[in-house]
């Protein structure tokens, strides 16, 4: 009931949130490959690169927050590590990239694993 | 901008590429050692893991290309209305162009738009005043 209250207090623009969510999934989707392909070429075995993929996923949410989100956020006023000038979801945004790339990391993965060890 | 991102993900794919081939060399020199140090037995035959130096370079070039791939990601858009419509009436088109310097196709511009521009609003003094003007000003020019 509040956040109803709330949303019609603040509306939000659904095409602005659409744009980007799909900005940053796009970004997630394309450098989860690309982690799989440098773990495969590493020659990582299970954990170790699933750590390997954990560790860059958030290294992209934190370079894209950095380039992209805090040069307008902090200028307007929002705290540092506040993504919610852009998005809704603030552990959606830090982590979200884990799950919705990790099929392309896995594909990759397994793909230049084989190449370069076999 | 979009010039130096293409330029960072390139030299990063080149790097990348060359990471792999050094990989792979480096897993085929290890297979021959094994079958032919065999016969020899003068060196131990361990696996021996990855050099360093490839470790490295796959690495940096992996922080280079995402970076420019973070890069050339298209600008972002305030989800709250209220930030939006001030940015819209702020920069106008300016701040909706994409890294092409185009404006984004799905820009609607203020929503509001049709509702400033209604015929009951139309300030028609202005607009005489602004007629009146051209016409001196075009008679003037065609005088000379």
């Amino acid at each position: 009931m509040s956040s109803e209250i709330e949303l019609q207090i603040a509306p939000i623009v659904q095409e602005s949130l659409m744009h980007n969510s799909r900005t940053f999934q796009n970004l997630q989707s394309l450098t989860a490959s690309l982690f799989g392909v440098s773990a495969g070429i590493l020659g990582l075995e299970s954990y170790s690169g699933f750590l390997f993929y954990i560790i860059f996923s958030l290294l992209t949410s934190v370079l894209f927050y950095i380039i992209r989100v805090a040069p307008t956020s902090i200028s307007s006023g929002k705290k540092p590590l506040d993504t919610s000038r852009y998005f809704l979801g603030a552990v959606d945004f830090w982590t979200g990239g884990l799950m919705n790339g990790l099929a392309g990391f896995i594909l990759t993965w397994t793909l230049f694993y084989g190449l370069v060890s076999a | 901008m979009t010039f130096i991102s293409k330029a960072i993900t390139a030299v990063g794919g080149i790097l990348l590429a060359h990471a792999c081939y050094s990989a792979q060399e480096h897993s085929a020199l290890q297979s021959f050692r094994a079958t032919s140090g065999a016969a020899l037995t003068s060196a131990p035959t361990t696996a021996v893991s990855l050099p360093l130096d490839i470790v490295l370079e796959t690495i940096v070039s992996t922080f280079i290309i995402l970076l420019g791939l973070v890069l050339v990601t298209r600008p972002l858009r305030p989800i709250q209305w209220r930030e939006w419509a001030g940015k819209i009436e702020r920069e106008g088109e300016e701040g909706f162009k994409d890294s092409n310097g185009e404006v984004n196709k799905d820009y609607i511009g203020n929503p509001f738009a049709i509702f400033e521009s209604r015929p009951n609003f139309v300030d028609i003094r202005k607009q005489r005043k602004e007629f009146a003007q051209w016409v001196k000003k075009e008679g003037g020019q065609k005088a000379q």
